[in-house]
């Protein structure tokens, strides 16, 4: 059983610089935080501030230029890039905005992808594979190929996907980024029952409000900075803060 | 099967088209290259069963010898067996075998068919059985034995030609022969020789023939010699030119040795002398035959060639060296070597293009599958899962284009040797041998396709398992 207390992923003073054309960018500046099991955390801010790559770094696909990421304790600036893909396909889950599912396999074959990764046994990953996608309501498309789905369907597939591993985190970038409002809104509910009932951590960016309010958790990012961390379900007020210091936000 | 090999597999299923025209054209490389060693081993069977009667695998002569004295006009080597001694002292796995050679002309005198020319090489029977196995070649009569008459001594009549002319009779003046002997030298013949003078050619007949005595000269012996085998290389026409007599023989009659004897002048005629048998120096020798160990395969029989003459060379500078393929190139020029050049330069560029073309793919399929490599390196693959996944497809494409190569080939050869389709050899061999590939000749065909697609797919593959995995995800596009 895990410890509550215990994150399940820390970020403790984490930088993060590129240098692009001879410039340095702070995309992250100096950041610390917590994710403990069960969260359902929204990042929001506006373009440039960092999401993303706050993501990155949380989910290890990415390291940081200073400071540390610990995955359950566990400092990673301490492992190989090896040891880190194997703990990123064993602890965490990814949906990516697009989708990402490879064209020429089917749905089951996407969603059992990466357990195969890892070395999980084909059969078993199967049988989960298919209880997980009649859990997100597509289980009847299993055998057709990604291609012939539609967008919320793809997306739907790429969380059950994301789920295959049990993860202990799941981080979603942009999750409904390249959907419509309806399909946005069930995207939206299905992650927020696997956190209700399955207690999926969830992690995911949005830029748009009417989707970070599905968050519990509200982390809002200015200029590779946290600015608000808020457990509380006021949203409207961090964003009001969030627009008086910075104008162009969500125009 | 791994995640590798899988999306392995399905990239090339994805791209299916070009790389079955990949595979395709890599394939039939592999057949010109294994119907060319087939080829060559026709080749070498025929060089084997015709050239090498006359040169094993190296010939040494006097270095003022020339290629074309290898036909019976080379000058003498007086310490023929200290060279060969030398040899298989310095190289104990060559064996060497001193010929005695010269040419010789019969039919003069018989009315009912023509004079004709041959060239007589004289073989110790043991040595000879290292190197060149005459032994094994009779189709009719018998080999020498060893009550065989080979020195008999003779009153053979040495004749100096002034000038061009017929050569005379073997009776003159009051018509008293010359020379009466009853043990006449066991001589064996080819068998064309017997077709083209059945009358004349036969195992039993004794004939009379002229010698020639000096290497480049005009002096003759008139000898008689007995039929007592025919035999049969393979190739006609050194089959009705040359025949094969005891080297002592020769040795006596050329006078290799310390003669004793009486000479005495016929004018108008020549001088001649007769002596009894001669204390013949086999030190003395025309040829030397060489014959190398077995090489390990038969890709370069050319340059395996030049290799041993390389070999000898260091052992007796100063001799000239001469090979089976000197000869070859002699009688048929060089067309096989360009040949053969050509199809291992052109199969060499087509392989390099196919390779190129392999690298091209592949790296337009890193950048179209960036975002995909991206998402598998998300998923937990290692780098070298996404290393493996490009090789891999090299490994599928190598292998199927050197199977397809090998099928091919077989396909082809089977075809080839059931329409029993006769390849004609420059000297008009018409031998009963098939297209036939040995076990290396078919392992580099598949060895080659393979490691040229594996190094083709290296590049590619050592960039895609590079690509930083959010970079990855940022770029490319996804063909959904």
């Amino acid at each position: 059983m895990k410890n509550k207390k215990m994150p399940l992923i820390e970020l403790k003073n984490v930088s993060k610089i590129y240098t692009q054309y001879g410039t340095e960018v702070v995309a992250l500046d100096n950041v610390s935080l917590k994710i403990f099991s069960g969260e359902f955390v929204s990042i929001i801010g506006p373009s440039g501030s960092g999401k993303s790559t706050l993501l990155h770094c949380m989910g290890l696909l990415d390291r940081p230029t200073k400071g540390k990421v610990f995955i359950e304790n566990k400092d990673t600036s301490k492992i190989t890039g090896k040891e880190i893909a194997i703990l990123r396909g064993k602890k965490i889950g990814f949906v990516f905005q697009n989708y990402n599912l490879i064209p020429r396999l089917t749905v089951m074959e996407n969603v059992i992808l990466p357990g195969l990764i890892v070395g999980e046994d084909k059969q078993k990953l199967a049988d989960k594979a298919l209880e997980l996608l009649e859990e997100v309501g597509i289980k009847h498309r299993a055998q057709h190929k990604g291609v012939h789905l539609s967008g919320g369907e793809q997306q739907r597939v790429a969380i059950a996907r994301a789920l295959i591993n049990d993860p202990i985190v799941v981080i979603a970038d942009e999750p409904t980024g390249a959907l419509d409002s309806e399909s946005s809104r069930e995207i939206m509910e299905l992650l927020t029952r696997l956190n209700e009932e399955r207690k999926v951590t969830i992690v995911f960016v949005s830029h748009d409000l009417d989707i970070a309010r599905y968050g519990k958790r509200n982390i809002l990012l200015k200029d590779g900075k946290i600015i608000r961390d808020s457990y509380e379900s006021r949203l409207s007020e961090i964003l009001k803060e969030a627009s008086k210091t910075s104008k162009e936000v969500w125009g | 099967m791994s995640i590798s090999r899988s999306f392995a597999w399905g990239e090339i299923k994805e791209h299916k088209f070009i790389y079955a025209i990949i595979i395709i054209v890599i394939g039939l490389t592999m057949t010109s290259f294994i119907l060319e060693n087939a080829y060559l081993n026709y080749m070498m069977q025929v060089v084997n069963d015709t050239t090498k009667t006359l040169t094993a695998d190296a010939v040494i002569t006097s270095s003022d010898c020339n290629i074309r004295d290898l036909y019976g006009t080379q000058p003498t080597i007086e310490n023929a067996r200290e060279i060969a001694d030398r040899i298989e002292r310095a190289l104990p796995d060559y064996k060497t075998a001193i010929r005695v050679t010269a040419q010789a002309t019969y039919g003069a005198g018989i009315s009912s068919e023509a004079v004709d020319g041959c060239t007589i090489q004289g073989i110790d029977p043991d040595e000879d059985e290292k190197v060149t196995n005459i032994k094994d070649k009779i189709v009719e009569g018998r080999f020498f034995e060893e009550d065989d008459p080979i020195l008999r001594g003779h009153t053979p009549l040495y004749i100096e030609v002034k000038g061009p002319g017929n050569l005379p009779d073997f009776t003159y003046g009051s018509g008293q022969r010359l020379f009466k002997y009853d043990k006449p030298y066991p001589i064996i013949v080819g068998a064309t020789a017997a077709k083209i003078h059945p009358s004349i050619i036969k195992v039993g007949n004794v004939l009379n023939i002229f010698v020639s005595t000096s290497g480049r000269g005009t002096k003759y012996a008139a000898v008689t010699v007995k039929i007592i085998g025919l035999y049969e290389s393979g190739t006609p026409t050194l089959d009705a030119m040359i025949w094969f007599m005891h080297a002592d023989s020769l040795r006596e009659i050329k006078g290799y040795g310390e003669i004793k004897g009486k000479e005495w002048h016929i004018p108008g005629v020549g001088t001649f002398r007769g002596f009894c048998p001669i204390d013949v120096d086999r030190n003395m020798g025309d040829t030397i035959l060489v014959k190398a160990p077995e090489p390990l395969h038969q890709l370069d029989p050319i340059g395996q060639a030049e290799q041993v003459k390389e070999t000898l060379a260091s052992v007796v500078p100063g001799m000239k060296i001469f090979s089976w393929h000197d000869l070859l190139v002699y009688a048929a020029g060089s067309m096989q070597d360009v040949v053969t050049i050509m199809l291992w330069g052109s199969m060499g560029v087509t392989l390099f293009l196919c390779g190129a073309a392999i690298k091209y793919v592949m790296d337009s399929i890193v950048i179209r599958k960036t975002r995909e490599i991206g998402s598998l390196k998300a998923f937990g693959a290692r780098d070298r899962t996404i290393f493996k996944i490009f090789l891999y497809q090299g490994l599928f494409i190598g292998s199927l284009a050197g199977i397809l190569g090998i099928l091919i080939s077989v396909l082809v050869m089977n075809i080839i040797n059931w329409y029993g389709i006769s390849v004609q050899f420059i000297a008009g061999t018409q031998l009963d041998i098939g297209f036939v590939v040995n076990w290396l000749t078919v392992l580099v065909a598949l060895i080659i396709p393979i490691l040229l697609s594996i190094l083709a797919a290296s590049l590619p593959a050592k960039k895609a398992s590079m690509l930083p995995p959010v970079e990855a995800l940022r770029k490319g596009e996804m063909s959904l």
